[in-house]
């Protein structure tokens, strides 16, 4: 079944490949960013708890790429479900370039209303300066409503009270809040240009504190170097896609009181 | 942006090129590389004035089946990378020290001499 957007000027399309039901589902997003921080998340996540793959995002705008994985041509971004229809992952394995970020923005939030998202939880990286200092990297979160602020301080996840954002996370945070969609943004300490495979485990713990999850974190430690190695050409494609400059502005404070 | 996508970081030889950053801090250059699979024990760097050399050799050799975007066989067991730095550098007082897995390369650069000029 295809579930396509009904503008044809829509460039971006989600892609149904089931006819599957789901249940107000809480749905994951792990895109490319600082330290693949949320890519590296969602795509340990998928492998522990064998999420089946539901569908694709489709756009004019992606680079003309596919991925190959044990001989199946697949679509580099993609969508994965548990059973029961109560989860929905999305997964990323290029980067998103500036061009893209606002079609594809439009055309989720579009889709998350049309799934009754219950929640949706947005999983990424800040990058830190002294990150070699820390042994175990923080998780902050940014919410769009009351309810899911209360989430944040209920799961003992620090609520980020200033500052910038930038890429494609902020763009869905601000139209998922238009469009009444209960958003979250979890932001773990992280390298700016390295494969953070302990970010991601810090940014799942958060996770698991908010939804009814259960994943161990060990192995994202213990196959750690393997993962930075198997990370490196999206991390290297994503530092070309993002820029130092741009990830850099999210550490400053803006000027204006709000 | 599509054509870079291609371009691969590893050579034919068993060599890989590393991850790694350059930043320009005014008096001085910080580089890092990120070696995963590295021993400190294992890292030759070579400093000049005017480039940097790392050769670091991993804990063992891998052996990927299906590699990155070109999904081809690769072996390797050492990383690799030449810097041509910008600016000169004092090679007699760079620092380099290595945490968890990141090469961290402290070169200061030569002073520059300013002159005072009366008018």
């Amino acid at each position: 079944m295809n579930d396509k957007n009904l503008n044809s000027e829509v460039r971006v399309k989600v892609i149904e490949e089931t006819d599957k039901r789901f249940n107000n589902p809480v749905i994951i997003v792990g895109f490319p960013e600082v330290g693949l921080v949320g890519t590296i998340a969602t795509s340990f996540m998928l492998d522990k708890l064998n999420f089946e793959e539901i569908g694709y995002i489709d756009s004019e705008l992606f680079p003309p790429l596919v991925v190959i994985h044990n001989g199946d041509i697949k679509n580099p971004v993609r969508i994965y479900s548990d059973k029961d229809g109560g989860i929905i992952v999305i997964l990323s394995e290029i980067a998103i370039s500036p061009s893209i970020i606002s079609p594809l923005a439009e055309s989720l939030v579009d889709w998350f209303k049309r799934k009754n998202a219950s929640s949706v939880i947005l999983l990424s990286g800040i990058s830190v300066t002294n990150r070699l200092e820390i042994e175990e990297p923080e998780c902050i979160g940014i919410s769009n409503t009351k309810e899911t602020k209360v989430m944040l301080k209920n799961a003992d996840i620090e609520e980020m009270l200033e500052g910038f954002l930038i890429g494609i996370y902020p763009e869905l945070l601000k139209r998922c809040k238009k469009e009444g969609v209960p958003g979250t943004l979890l932001l773990s300490q992280c390298f700016p240009n390295y494969p953070d495979p302990e970010a991601a485990a810090s940014v799942l713990k958060s996770l698991q504190k908010l939804i009814n999850i259960k994943i161990d974190l060990e192995e994202l430690f213990v196959k750690g170097e393997e993962i930075k190695m198997k990370a490196r050409d999206l991390m290297q494609q994503t530092r070309r896609v993002i820029g130092d400059i741009q990830k850099n502005i999210e550490q400053s404070l803006p000027i204006m009181y709000g | 942006m599509f054509e870079k996508i291609n371009e691969i970081m590893w050579m034919d030889n068993g060599c890989l090129e590393p991850l790694y950053e350059i930043e320009d801090l005014d008096d001085r250059f910080l580089i890092t590389f990120d070696l995963p699979y590295v021993d400190k024990d294992n890292i030759n760097l070579y400093v000049a004035e005017d480039s940097i050399e790392l050769e670091a050799s991993m804990k063992k050799t891998l052996c990927w089946e299906r590699w990155g975007t070109i999904q081809r066989k690769i072996i390797f067991n050492q990383f690799k990378k030449q810097i041509k730095l910008p600016e000169k550098v004092n090679p007699e007082k760079t620092t380099a020290w290595f945490k968890k897995g990141v090469l961290n390369i402290d070169l200061p650069k030569f002073e520059k001499k300013h002159l005072v000029i009366k008018i």
